[in-house]
């Protein structure tokens, strides 16, 4: 039997609130510190206890990201999913099952290694035998996969930090774990691990945190928030990080948080700092965003800086809520009623999280129109390699607020929506300067701000505005381009696909396409996005919806000579992307093409 | 006067700070004539002109509504910020998070206030946020024409549709509850009360609730009255003007001294009681305010006065633990940390 070294998918089975996480994480942590090219995704419910966690774990030397296309190594400790979970499984599979669930191993034609988790955990502590039994499975696997000893006694420690006690328990019972099996039971299964060398040092931190960091680095003054899965650990790693790294001596902070009565109100704050000359955000996910349409729509209109994050989630309504989806791309791109248009930011690793976490910023002060970051679960919330975070390269552009009187006076004519520059920005001056003060206003408007419903003002309102945000494309960070010499397909993509398009490209190379990939990370589209397409015969745009969102936004922006150049492969069923139903559909969708 | 020869030029008078009124004025109002709105406005003017605030420290706050176009015609020296339906509280919560140091006055609806913003409302006052919130109360919704608000009196009639039947929300009862720290009632033909009501809580550390009662000229009628819009509609027939507004005088000035009530006779005819809350009334008390609204509300009486007062909860500033100058203020090299901050961030997380 050949060994299979890095290169399989772990699917661990529990129940939530049983203390799977921190087993999970530290199994996770040990592979990483081996230098083995890993990745975790958390399957959680949206419940506080006693319903399914999957957690699935990628090893992958190739550096594959997105969970496997099937279960390798299956632990089974849930009873609740049991029998659906076993009969998912192919052939040959390795499963490491509680025998003490009483439930039945009934499948011949995997490898089984049945390990009594409960009893051995009992035999620690019967009062937390719950909470012990995952980390036995952990050892177990660490005897059956070759999982270092020293890699999974730092993991314990990093996952506890401190706490003496809880340290010894659980590495006693990965220990006992350990035993059991080596003394029990004969490795029959070709799955190993294999530590590789580290050559760059990395760290795992989720996507929330990244863009929380990165907001403080970008002097955001007021966060906002209500709290909603997946968005809350990013508002409260803003709140987590303010008295470490945004308070002086005395501990008095330079970042206001509020915890709103609801999105609306979260929204409203938001444009209040923005309006009073302050960096206001707010946090949330696609049903907040529902809920803030009308002040977006006033942010636009009225020309407040505003930034919003949004963790996406699984819509329409509550979906689901604690799964993946990139589906608020119109809803933000043209949030609210009336004709609008807005800047979107799409991340698509965590360092980006953190450079557009300060770099919205400046973009909502320059532009004076809201600035929405749209992440999903799978980047927000599940844990990413990354080399670090760079400080930002540029000083914070606060944009055209005019501060001081003699600069003010300079003004043949001062206008809040005066087109001085012809680049549709006009000037603003702030609430208490009592230079050039106005009643800010939601309803129409001059552009000296007064009150006006006459057809020139609107339109040429509107045409600015346009203008204003057309302009603003070449401005925000350009696709990232990865292309072959043949220019024959090309993928255009965003986000999270970042994490699956390699192992993508992969799987179509080895049926003999090549592809060129270009991932997008901001709308308005960048002019680099129209000359891909231009260059490529045929385009697929690839994103984790189902109705294709992106590409309805690209087929109504780009000239119509490309537009059939086009095709949309949009899929999703809340899961993570699997790299194998995506290259599937693409080459359904090219076989159609050509016929 | 009169009997004095009229001179060429009186001297300004002047403030505090040097400021004439005209420095605390608006634009012209285009509310119907003879609103109430206009006569707070006026006070408004009156109060922050007679506190000595530099009229450029005022930020001016609204929603949506009748209310909520006044800003527009007071202190044209502020920044102001006509909202959405019901967000004010929420706008200006943020931009006081940002800038603690302007005198956020806001001006709000019953409609704005009492339903589709209640819950903005609350939690203002919950925040205790530094603010003064002027309820200009109706009854009526006016810019879509006169639909009952949640103000409305049981037994209200308008000129078309039933009686209203739904028990009014009291906002001043609501707020008592609430703990919020500054609540009073007046009327808006009450200039002097409101006056002084009004100064006392733009010098107030808190959320000041002012709930005004200001009649609709237009719209908070019924056709029986010789006033109303339907009457005078009804004769006026013969000029087919189906949008005629009647112009109204502003009601008469009228104070009711402490203890004591008065009818007040309504553009349509129709009389509500005022009645000043005693001078024995302590508005420390929460329990004898609340009594006061019930009482008053029992023998179909509206009181006036400051009805409640606590200066001893801390503020939304407090909560905030912010640095002391406002956010707005702190320099840019100050909110962005030092490089060396994020290196040791990076280090840290490589453990």
């Amino acid at each position: 039997m050949e060994n299979i070294v890095n290169d399989f998918t772990i699917n661990i089975a529990t129940a939530n609130g049983t203390g799977s996480q921190s087993a999970n994480l530290i199994l996770l942590q040990s592979l990483f510190d081996m230098g083995v090219p890993v990745s975790g995704k958390n399957l959680f419910p949206s419940n506080i206890s006693g319903l399914p966690t999957w957690y699935i774990i990628r090893l992958s030397d190739h550096g594959y990201q997105a969970p496997g296309n099937r279960t390798d190594v299956q632990v089974l400790v849930n009873p609740a999913t049991w029998a659906e979970d076993l009969a998912a499984l192919e052939p040959g599979t390795v499963v490491v099952w509680n025998e003490n669930s009483k439930l039945e191993m009934d499948r011949d034609d995997v490898i089984s290694y049945p390990i009594p988790m409960t009893k051995i955990a009992r035999g620690i502590n019967p009062k937390l035998a719950k909470l012990i039994t995952n980390i036995v499975y952990v050892g177990a696997l660490a005897e059956i996969l070759g999982i270092e000893q020293s890699a999974l006694e730092s993991a314990v420690a990093k996952q506890f930090k401190g706490k003496d006690s809880a340290i010894e328990l659980n590495t006693n019972a990965l220990n006992l774990g350990r035993e059991y099996f080596r003394e029990n039971l004969a490795k029959s299964d070709p799955y190993r691990v294999e530590s590789r060398e580290i050559e760059t040092p990395q760290f795992f931190v989720e996507g929330n945190e990244a863009v929380a960091l990165g907001a403080l680095f970008g002097g955001a003054q007021l966060l906002s928030w209500y709290p909603i899965t997946p968005s809350s650990s990013l508002a409260e790693g803003m709140i987590n990080w303010i008295p470490k790294i945004r308070t002086n001596d005395d501990g008095e902070a330079t970042c206001a948080v509020i915890q709103a009565e609801d999105e609306l109100a979260a929204a409203g704050m938001v444009l209040g700092a923005g309006w009073a000359g302050g960096r206001g955000m707010t946090a949330t996910s696609g049903p907040g965003i529902s809920l803030m349409q009308e002040f977006i729509g006033l942010a636009y209109f009225a020309e407040i800086p505003s930034v919003f994050w949004d963790v996406c989630r699984v819509g329409p309504s509550t979906g689901l809520p604690t799964r993946t989806q990139q589906s608020d791309i119109t809803m933000l791109y043209e949030g609210s009623h009336g004709d609008t248009q807005h800047i979107v930011l799409f991340p698509g690793t965590v360092e980006e999280c953190f450079e557009f976490g300060w770099r919205a910023f400046d973009y909502t002060e320059k532009f004076q129109t809201p600035v929405f970051g749209m992440s999903d679960l799978d980047l927000g919330m599940n844990r990413w390699a990354c080399a670090g975070f760079d400080y930002p390269s540029e000083n914070m552009d606060r944009g055209k607020v005019v501060r001081d009187r003699d600069v003010f006076e300079a003004f043949e004519e001062f206008g809040r929506y005066l087109d001085v520059d012809g680049d549709g920005i006009p000037y603003r001056t702030l609430p208490g300067s009592g230079m050039a003060p106005i009643l800010y206003r939601g309803t129409g408007h001059n552009p000296m701000g007064v009150y006006s419903e006459k057809p020139h003002d609107y339109l040429q309102l509107m045409t600015r505005l346009r203008n204003k945000i057309d302009s603003a494309r070449d401005q925000l960070p350009a696709p990232i381009l990865r292309e072959e010499n043949e220019c024959e397909i090309g993928i255009i993509y965003l986000g999270s696909m970042e994490n699956t398009i390699q192992e993508i490209d992969d799987i179509l190379e080895s049926t003999g396409l090549k592809v060129s990939q270009c991932r997008l990370r901001a709308l308005p589209a960048h002019s680099e996005i129209e000359k891909f397409i231009e260059r490529h015969e045929t385009t697929i745009v690839l994103e984790i919806n189902r109705d294709g969102q992106l590409y309805g936004i690209l087929r109504k922006e780009i000239p119509i000579n490309l537009v059939p150049k086009l095709r949309s492969v949009a899929y999703s069923d809340g899961m993570p992307p699997r790299a194998k139903i995506y290259a599937d559909m693409i080459l359904e969708s090219l076989k159609e093409g050509s016929q | 006067m009169s009997d004095k020869p009229a001179r060429a030029a009186r001297p300004v008078k002047l403030n505090v700070i040097n400021e004439p009124k005209d420095s605390y004025t608006g634009g012209p109002s285009s509310l119907c004539p003879g609103c109430g709105h206009d006569q707070i406005s006026n006070v408004i003017i009156n109060a922050a002109w007679e506190n000595g605030i530099q009229p450029h420290r005022i930020a001016k706050m609204s929603g949506i509504g009748c209310s909520s176009k006044t800003p527009a015609y007071y202190l044209g020296q502020s920044h102001g910020f006509n909202t959405v339906h019901g967000r004010m509280p929420s706008v200006t919560t943020g931009a006081y998070a940002v800038n603690k140091d302007l005198l956020y006055i806001g001006v709000s609806g019953d409609g704005d206030s009492a339903s589709i913003g209640i819950g903005q409302l609350i939690h203002a006052i919950r925040r205790n946020m530094d603010m003064v919130y002027i309820v200009e109360n109706n009854g009526v919704y006016g810019l879509t024409k006169g639909q009952y608000s949640a103000t409305a009196d049981i037994g209200s009639k308008k000129k078309k549709g039933p009686i209203n039947e739904t028990q009014p929300i009291d906002l001043c009862a609501l707020a008592i509850n609430l703990g919020c720290t500054f609540v009073a009632r007046s009327f808006s033909g009450s200039k002097k009360q409101l006056n002084s009501i009004l100064k006392a809580a733009m010098s107030h550390k808190g959320f000041a609730l002012i709930d005004v009662i200001s009649p609709c000229v237009t719209f908070n009628n019924n056709d029986e009255s010789m006033k109303s819009y339907g009457y005078v509609k009804e004769n006026e027939i013969t000029l087919h003007m189906t949008d005629y507004i009647p112009h109204f005088n502003p009601i008469t000035e009228v104070e009711v001294p402490e203890g004591h009530f008065r009818d007040i006779t309504l553009h349509d005819g129709s009389t509500i009681r005022l009645e000043t809350i005693s001078k024995e009334h302590d508005p420390s008390d929460a329990v004898a305010a609340l009594t006061a609204l019930h009482q008053a509300e029992t023998n179909a009486k509206h009181v006036t006065g400051l009805l409640y007062f606590d200066n001893t909860k801390a503020s939304l500033t407090e909560d905030l633990g912010l640095v002391d100058k406002p956010l707005i203020d702190v320099a840019d090299d100050e909110l962005r940390p030092d490089k060396s901050t994020l290196d040791k961030i990076n280090a840290a997380f490589l453990g």
